[in-house]
């Protein structure tokens, strides 16, 4: 039997330094599908690992492991990441089937995201999708979830509207800049890093007044670029960080794996600017700013949970709208769920079927062919011997059927077994191409 | 009469319950709508406490033939008065009413003081009747009201710093201002009132020429106290003009001053034999 499995952590559950050591490089990420496959012998996988969140998604076949799957995601985890299954277990949420359904439906509404209602989610789902059918790790019950997903996220983005005014993690960190400047106008934003998040924040600042954007880069090349974007100023990444002494904003988003700002340096800047204010958006993890940057006098750090946390407590009036959402996505999981496990009867179903209606056609072709008859009575012949073949197959579908929505019964033992006696498998593959 | 300032005590007792309230409520997201219909009451609470005040200083004006300031109870209730008035102008140009939960405090108590010491203290001193004794009094009390509103800010400033460095939920209440805004403000209010200070001592330290018989003293601690508190101001401009001292050292130094300013008025009369006492 196929379960859908998830294992995975969130800003819900868990703090940033555990997220962090749970975090997925692309690279590491086809490496990882790959081992699920192989090692672990899973039959489909996606991973998804974004700032917030970190989840794999899996099918297992209970034949092909001998541990429940969960503890198969687990134990990867643990392994890959070389994580105590303790602590693993601690900050991460299992899910098996239609509760894994939901939580994904979840995440692509954005109903489990920071920010209610955002959209970076969908795309961040796709792109691990993506990755990961290209690698080979999601199959014909991934594809089928996944593409679900996203259109589940859509209708809930069209037909509620928790998508509308959405408090964005932007919007939270101009709203902050605001309770430390009383005008944006004449200050200036640094860019460290590249990213469609810190991008983001960066535009959200310039339509809020901010006049001048320094864009930082390792790559100069790619400052360029995303200076282009805000007529801003490129410059060379200098390991002093000079360049953040006319900055009264900063925005850190790289894939550094290690501190990039750190307390003592940024000390030294804020001496040099003479303590003008200055407020810092570590958008990355694992995070760029060492957090006792916090504590230096004059300079203000949030991080992406500070971020959250801030914007959570100043969302309202849309838990109606998100009920609204939560009805669809259980509505919608169910649904998938059902879908699912007729899909997986459902082409014995058919082959069974089939295989009756030959029979029949060809024995009543034979008894036509011998005598001669009236066309009424051939008619009445042709409908009995259909009808013949619907009552004998009825009581067998039903069944199968019910043995999919009630639970206790394990279908695929129905399937095999029907398969075996009928002789179907030639028919049942043909069916699956 | 007695009975008229018994009220207006009373009016101010309720615009201080009302203000600090008003800031207890804004640290709760989920009182937006009722902290809203506070400050609206907080305001006009303020707005009626003055002018109780202000009649009650002409009706006492009136009755005394010469302008209440030159007692010693009679100057503390024209100094929450002023006080007051600078925390309306204040609200007329900025909008920061939230700044009444640290100021209107003050003078409640300013103003109780002055209530409770009416009795006791007696006919105002001789020395006092000439004209340019009364300037004297209400350019240094200007800048006492001044120092008290930087006082406020100060505070303020404290209270915004540690909610933004601790990401405190109730940020966005809007019930502060912006970091830079408050220190700012501070330290214009710092600097309005040494200049009335400064203008105010001036006046009075031509007093002795005018009043030949004065027992002039330049060790009368009030002299000494409130050239502490000037030097206090003129040390923090000088800091914040040199060394770019801003934010919360500047805030610490807004509070330092207004305690040598409650010293240097309240401390003194109360404790010391100095010349400037009232009685």
């Amino acid at each position: 039997m196929n379960n859908i499995v998830s294992v995975g952590t969130s800003h819900h559950i868990a703090p940033i330094e555990f997220r962090e050591k749970l975090a997925f490089s692309e690279e590491q990420l086809i490496e990882s599908l790959h081992n699920l496959r192989n090692s672990y012998h899973l039959k489909e996988a996606v991973i998804l690992s974004t700032c917030n969140r970190v989840e794999v998604y899996a099918v297992a076949n209970s034949q092909m492991i001998s541990e429940s799957p969960t503890k198969t995601l687990i134990d990867f985890l643990s392994h890959y990441h070389r994580i105590g299954v303790d602590m693993l277990k601690k900050w991460s949420y299992l899910h098996q089937n239609i509760e894994s359904i939901q939580h994904l439906f979840r995440v692509t509404s954005s109903l489990d995201s920071m920010v209610v209602g955002e959209s970076q989610i969908l795309g961040q789902v796709k792109e691990a999708y993506d990755i990961s059918r290209s690698a080979g790790g999601s199959g014909t019950i991934l594809n089928r979830l996944f593409t679900k997903a996203f259109s589940v996220g859509k209708r809930i983005r069209t037909e509620t509207t928790i998508a509308s005014g959405a408090v964005s993690i932007s919007y939270a960190a101009v709203e902050l800049a605001k309770k430390i400047f009383n005008s944006l106008e004449d200050k200036t934003v640094a860019i460290i890093g590249a990213g469609e998040m810190s991008e983001l924040t960066a535009k959200h600042l310039v339509t809020n007044g901010v006049s001048k954007v320094i864009v930082a880069n390792r790559t100069y090349e790619r400052a360029v670029k995303l200076a282009d974007k805000f007529k801003g100023t490129p410059v060379s990444y200098d390991e002093d960080l000079s360049f953040l002494i006319d900055a009264d904003i900063v925005i850190s988003s790289t894939e550094a794996p290690t501190y990039m700002i750190k307390r003592k340096q940024l000390a030294e800047i804020m001496k040099k600017r003479k303590h003008q204010y200055m407020f810092l958006i570590d958008i990355a993890v694992p995070r760029d700013i060492e957090p006792d940057v916090n504590k230096i006098n004059h300079a203000f750090l949030y991080n992406i949970d500070d971020l959250e946390a801030v914007v959570a407590s100043n969302i309202k009036d849309r838990h109606e709208e998100a009920y609204l959402a939560e009805q669809i996505v259980t509505e919608e999981a169910q649904k998938f769920h059902d879908q699912l496990q007729i899909f997986e009867v459902n082409p014995t179903i058919k082959a069974l079927h089939q295989q009756f209606q030959e029979i029949a056609d060809v024995e009543l072709q034979e008894c036509l062919n011998l005598t001669e008859l009236s066309n009424t009575q051939e008619t009445a012949i042709t409908s009995m011997a259909h009808a013949i073949v619907k009552k004998l197959l009825h009581h067998p579908i039903q069944n199968l059927r019910n043995s999919v929505n009630d639970g206790n019964t394990d279908h695929t033992q129905y399937v095999h077994t029907l398969k075996q006696l009928f002789a179907l498998d030639e028919k049942y593959d043909k069916e699956q191409e | 009469m007695n009975f008229l300032f018994l009220i207006t005590v009373l009016l101010y007792l309720a615009t201080t319950i009302f203000h600090v309230l008003n800031l207890a409520l804004g640290e709760r997201n989920d009182a937006v709508s009722i902290r809203s219909r506070i400050e609206m009451i907080a305001f006009w609470v303020t707005i009626f406490s003055f002018s109780f005040l202000t009649l009650f200083i002409i009706l006492w004006w009136i009755r005394q033939s010469y302008f209440p300031i030159t007692k010693w109870s009679d100057s503390i209730a024209f100094f929450a008065w002023t006080i007051t008035l600078v925390y309306l102008i204040i609200v007329r140009l900025t909008k920061l009413r939230t700044l009444g939960s640290f100021v209107m405090p003050v003078a409640f108590i300013f103003i109780l003081i002055s209530y409770s010491f009416s009795e006791t203290t007696s006919h105002r001193s001789e020395l006092f009747t000439t004209n340019w004794v009364i300037p004297h009094i209400i350019l240094i009390i200007l800048g006492y009201a001044s120092f008290i509103a930087a006082f406020g800010f100060g505070l303020m400033y404290l209270i915004a710093e540690k909610k933004i460095r601790e990401k405190n939920q109730s940020l966005f209440s809007n019930l502060l201002p912006p970091l830079d805004v408050a220190d700012e403000l501070g330290y214009i209010f710092i600097l309005l009132g040494v200049i009335l200070l400064s203008i105010g001592v001036i006046v009075g330290s031509f007093l002795p020429t005018y009043l030949k018989d004065l027992p002039w003293n330049w060790f009368d601690p009030k002299v000494i106290s409130t050239l502490v508190t000037w030097l206090i101001y003129v040390v923090y401009i000088g800091i914040r003009q040199f060394w770019g001292w801003r934010g919360r050292k500047a805030a610490f130094l807004s509070i330092l001053g207004f305690l040598a300013v409650l010293c240097t008025y309240v401390g003194v009369d109360l404790t010391l034999d100095s010349l400037h006492e009232f009685q």
